[in-house]
C-alpha cells in the first residue's frame, strides 16, 4: 500500500543509521554486511555505523556495522569453541560457546559423531578415549543438521580437538602427544583427541 | 582473553578474583551494588515503587480492593504478595505458571510481611466482619541479575509507604468510596533484607549477581527491622555456616537496614516536595 | 497458624488476615479432598476468593467525556496530536536488546532474546528463523486490577504484535533459531498495541537483529464525525456521542522507510472513507514518531561503541 511517495535519499549519511535507511544505489557501491538490496538501492538492515571500504575493486564495499559483538550464528565451515556436555559410544554432545572469537549469548547444541573425531583409523575411534564431559574442544561445523539433529561438528584435523581438559584429580592437564594428556599433579595419563594448538588460538 | 576464560571456566574465573578479595565487577566481598529507588511512578496503582540493585530491577505495584473479612478473623484485612519472574527479565525463565523460584520468593515475601508486622492487618479493616481492604502487592522482576529477595523487600516496603487508600464510608448497606480523601498506610516496622552467598564452602559474599548465585554453595538471607530485631533468616539448604559467620551476616544486615531506610525516607520526601 | 476443619476451609480457603500457606502439607491435602468451586491456583499466594475494585462504589461517578473542544489532557481533537514520547534503549542487562517507551502515562517495556536454538523444530525452521512474541499486562497496569494469568486479550495482542513485526525482520538470516520478543505493559493509558509495536521494533534494532525497516505504531479513536489520535485509556473505553455511526478504533503498524503497512487492526463500525482517512491519519502520526525513535536508536548505538575509524 503506497500512500506517500518514498522519502528522497539523504545526500550525507547520518553518523548512526537505523534499519530501513537508504544508503545509495547499487551503481555506487557493492553491498557488504548489515545491508540489503531493494529496487536497485542499498538499504541498512542494522542500527549502526556506515563503513565504506575500497578493496582494490572499482566500487567500494558499503556495510553497516555495530561495534558490539555482531550477531553470529554457527555456519558451515566455522571454527567453534565448545564444551563437552555428555558422551556415549556413538557421539559426544557439546555446547557451542564461541564462533571464531565471538562469544554466543545463548547456548547452541552440537554433536560430534564418532566418525568425525579424527581423519584416520575412523573405525578404531572410541569416544571415551577422545573426550570427557567438561573438556573445551575446538571443532569445525560440517552441517547445520536436519530437523532432528543439532549442528554436526568435526575434529578430524590436527588443529582441532581438546584444548583444555581436567584430570580426575581436578588439575588442568598438559598435552604430551596428539592422543594423550598428563595431569601435572598425579602424573597420570589420560586419552584425548588433542588439538595441536596454533598460536592464533592460544589466547582463546 | 578474559571473556573466554569466563565462559569456559566460570568457577575458576571467580576464584581467581576472590583470591584477591575482590569480585569480577570490582566490588569488595561485603559491598552491595548501587541501589536506586523510584516511588509512585505507576498512576494506575494505589502505591508503587521501582528498585534497582545493580542491574536487578523489581517493580512493585499495589492495588487495593474491597472484600469481606473471614469469619475466623472479622477484624482483619488481607495482604497478598506475589513475585513474578516473567520471561522478559532473563532468558532463564520460561513463560507459563510461576516457576519454583517465583513461588519460593512469593512465600518468602509473605513470611517477611507476617513476621515483621510491617503492616498490621487490623489497619485494613473498614467495618468489623463486613468490609475490609485487600492489598494485592505484585512484584515484577524486569531485569534479573541476582539477589531477587533484597530487591523485592525494598520494593515492597517503598510501595507500601507510597500507598494511599481512599476513604470509605458505609451508608445503609453499600459502601461509598471518596477518592478525594485518601490516607496513607501506617507502617509499623521497616524490614530490610540482606542476602549473602557462600562460595567454595567458606567465602562469604554479599549481594550476589546472577552469575555468582549460579556458582554458590549456599545462600542466606537475613531480614532485620529498625530496632535491629531479626524478622526472618532464610537459608535454603547448602553448606553449613558457622555461628561466627552468621553473626557477621546479621551485623551486615542491620547496617544495610539503616542505609535502605535512609534511602526510602529520602526518596519519599523528595516525592512529597515535588508534588 | 491455627487450622480449622476441612469443611470451613472448603468454603473459604483463607483464614482471616493470614495468607494461605502453600508449604503446609496439610493444606495441600485439604485442597484435594475439598476442592473449591474455582480451580485453585496453588502456585501463588492467594487472597480472598472475591474482591471488588473501589471504583465500583464511587460516591460521584465520573461524567461522560465531552465530544468537542480540547481533550482532557489539553491535546486537540481532529488533529495528528500524538503524546510526546520518551524512549530509551538497552535498559535490561540480561536481554540481547531492550527498549522502554513512555507516552503520557502509557509505560511499556520490551526485551528481545535470541537468536537462540528453537524449542520446537519443524521443517520450516530449517531455512528461516522464527519470531515469537509475548505481550503481557502487569496486574497493576490498568485501572481495574488484572489477573495473573494471561487472558485472551493478551494473547490476541501478542498475535497482532507478531503479525506487525514479522514482515520487517530478516528471518532468513537466522536459520534454525528463534527470536523472542517480550512486551510488558507497566501502565496502560491507552494505545497500548501501537506503542508496543514501536517499542518492540526498537528493541529488535537494539538487539542487532537485521530488519528491513523499523516498525512504528499509531492508533486513533473515531467518535462520530470527530476523531482523537493516540487515545488515552478513558478515551478508548468511554463513548461520548450518542450516534452509533462511525464509532471505532484503529491501530496501524507502519514501515516508514519502505512506506508499507505491516499491521492494521480495527474494531467498531466505520464507513469506508472514514477508515481510509483514519489510516492516513495514523501514518501521519507514525511519521511524527519516526525522528524520535531514530534518535533513541542512534544514542544507543553511540553508547555501545564509538564510531569506527574510516579506513
Amino acid at each position: 500500500m503506497q500512500i506517500f511517495p518514498p522519502t528522497p535519499p539523504l545526500p550525507v549519511f547520518p553518523p548512526c543509521l537505523s534499519p530501513g535507511d537508504k544508503l545509495c544505489s547499487v551503481e555506487d557501491c557493492i553491498p557488504g554486511t548489515g545491508v540489503y538490496l531493494r529496487h536497485g538501492y542499498i538499504y541498512s538492515s542494522l542500527a549502526g555505523y556506515v563503513l565504506r571500504k575500497n578493496e582494490g575493486e572499482e566500487l567500494p564495499v558499503i556495510s553497516v556495522v555495530r561495534e558490539t559483538e555482531t550477531q553470529l550464528l554457527p555456519d558451515v565451515g566455522a571454527i567453534v569453541t565448545c564444551k563437552v556436555t555428555s558422551i556415549n559410544p556413538r557421539f559426544a554432545k557439546v555446547h557451542i560457546l564461541y564462533v571464531g572469537s565471538t562469544p554466543l549469548k545463548d547456548r547452541f547444541r552440537g554433536t560430534i559423531r564418532k566418525e568425525d573425531v579424527r581423519a584416520t583409523e575412523k573405525d578404531k575411534v572410541e569416544t571415551y578415549k577422545s573426550f570427557r564431559p567438561g573438556d573445551i574442544v575446538l571443532a569445525k561445523v560440517i552441517s547445520l543438521g536436519d530437523v532432528q539433529s543439532n549442528y554436526l561438528l568435526t575434529t578430524a584435523e590436527n588443529e582441532l580437538g581438546v584444548v583444555v581438559a581436567h584430570s580426575e584429580s581436578g588439575a588442568q592437564m598438559v598435552p604430551i602427544s596428539w592422543c594423550e594428556m598428563q595431569c601435572p599433579r598425579t602424573h597420570s595419563k589420560e586419552f584425548r583427541k588433542v588439538a595441536r594448538v596454533q598460536p592464533e588460538y592460544l589466547q582463546a | 582473553m578474559a571473556a573466554g576464560f569466563k565462559t569456559a571456566e566460570p568457577l575458576e574465573y571467580h576464584r581467581s578474583f576472590l583470591k584477591e578479595n575482590c569480585r569480577p565487577d570490582g566490588r569488595e566481598l561485603s559491598e552491595f551494588r548501587t541501589t536506586t529507588l523510584n516511588i509512585g511512578s505507576i498512576s494506575t496503582a494505589d502505591g508503587s515503587a521501582l528498585v534497582k540493585v545493580g542491574n536487578t530491577t523489581v517493580i512493585c505495584g499495589i492495588k487495593a480492593e474491597l472484600t469481606n473479612p473471614t469469619v475466623e478473623a472479622p477484624g482483619k484485612g488481607y495482604i497478598v504478595p506475589n513475585v513474578d519472574l516473567p520471561p522478559l527479565c532473563s532468558s532463564r525463565f520460561r513463560p507459563g505458571p510461576p516457576s519454583e523460584q517465583a513461588q519460593a520468593a512469593s512465600q518468602f515475601v509473605a513470611d517477611v510481611i507476617e513476621s515483621s508486622e510491617v503492616i498490621q492487618t487490623e489497619d485494613l479493616c473498614i467495618e468489623r466482619g463486613k468490609l475490609c481492604w485487600v492489598l494485592y502487592c505484585d512484584l515484577m522482576c524486569l531485569d534479573y541479575d541476582g539477589n531477587l529477595l533484597d530487591a523485592c523487600t525494598i520494593a515492597l516496603l517503598a510501595a507500601l509507604k507510597n500507598t494511599k487508600l481512599p476513604e470509605v464510608t458505609i451508608s445503609t448497606e453499600t459502601p461509598e468510596v471518596n477518592l478525594a480523601k485518601t490516607r496513607g498506610l501506617h507502617i509499623h516496622k521497616h524490614p530490610v533484607s540482606a542476602s549473602f552467598c557462600v562460595f567454595d564452602d567458606s567465602i562469604l559474599i554479599v549481594d550476589p549477581t546472577a552469575e555468582e548465585e549460579s556458582l554458590k554453595t549456599a545462600q542466606l538471607t537475613v531480614v532485620t527491622d529498625e530496632e535491629d530485631r531479626l524478622c526472618t533468616v532464610h537459608k535454603p539448604g547448602g553448606t553449613s555456616l558457622s555461628g561466627e559467620k552468621l553473626q557477621e551476616c546479621i551485623s551486615r544486615a542491620t547496617a544495610r537496614q539503616r542505609e535502605i531506610q535512609k534511602l526510602i525516607d529520602k526518596v519519599t520526601r523528595s516525592v512529597k516536595t515535588a508534588q | 497458624m491455627p487450622r480449622n476443619s476441612g469443611i470451613i476451609l472448603s468454603s473459604r480457603c483463607v483464614s482471616g488476615g493470614d495468607i494461605e500457606r502453600r508449604t503446609s502439607s496439610h493444606a495441600a491435602v485439604w485442597f484435594i479432598t475439598f476442592p473449591c468451586a474455582m480451580p485453585t491456583d496453588n502456585k501463588r499466594v492467594r487472597g480472598p476468593e472475591v474482591s471488588q475494585s473501589p471504583s465500583l462504589f464511587l460516591c460521584e461517578p465520573a461524567g461522560a467525556l465531552p465530544s468537542h473542544g480540547p481533550r482532557a489532557d489539553g491535546r486537540q481533537r481532529d488533529q495528528v496530536d500524538v503524546r510526546p514520547v520518551f524512549v530509551r534503549c538497552g535498559l535490561v542487562s540480561q536481554a540481547k536488546g531492550s527498549a522502554y517507551i513512555e507516552a503520557g502515562n502509557t509505560k511499556l517495556m520490551c526485551c528481545v532474546y535470541g537468536p537462540r536454538e528453537t524449542e520446537r523444530k519443524d521443517e520450516t525452521d530449517m531455512k528461516c528463523g522464527r519470531l515469537t512474541t509475548d505481550m503481557r499486562f502487569a496486574p497493576f497496569s490498568c485501572p481495574e486490577r488484572g489477573s495473573w494469568i494471561q487472558g485472551s486479550q493478551d494473547k490476541d495482542l501478542s498475535l497482532m504484535l507478531h503479525e506487525s513485526l514479522q514482515p520487517a525482520v530478516c528471518l532468513h538470516k537466522y536459520p534454525r533459531s528463534q527470536i523472542e520478543v517480550n512486551v510488558m505493559v507497566l501502565e496502560n493509558s491507552g494505545s497500548v498495541l501501537a506503542h508496543a509495536v514501536t517499542c518492540a521494533s526498537l528493541a529488535l534494532a537494539d538487539a542487532g537483529i537485521e530488519m528491513y525497516d523499523l516498525v512504528l505504531g499509531c492508533s486513533i479513536r473515531q467518535d462520530g464525525t470527530s476523531y482523537v489520535v493516540d487515545p488515552t485509556y478513558t478515551e478508548e473505553n468511554r463513548c461520548s456521542s450518542v450516534s452509533s455511526e462511525n464509532q471505532g478504533g484503529l491501530t496501524v503498524a507502519f514501515l516508514p522507510s519502505l512506506n508499507q503497512i505491516s499491521g492494521l487492526q480495527s474494531d467498531g463500525e466505520m464507513a469506508e472513507e472514514t477508515l481510509t482517512a483514519g489510516v492516513r491519519t495514523c501514518i501521519e502520526g507514525c511519521y511524527k514518531l519516526y525522528p524520535v525513535i531514530q534518535q533513541a536508536l542512534a544514542k544507543a548505538v553511540r553508547k555501545a561503541a564509538p564510531p569506527p575509524s574510516e579506513s
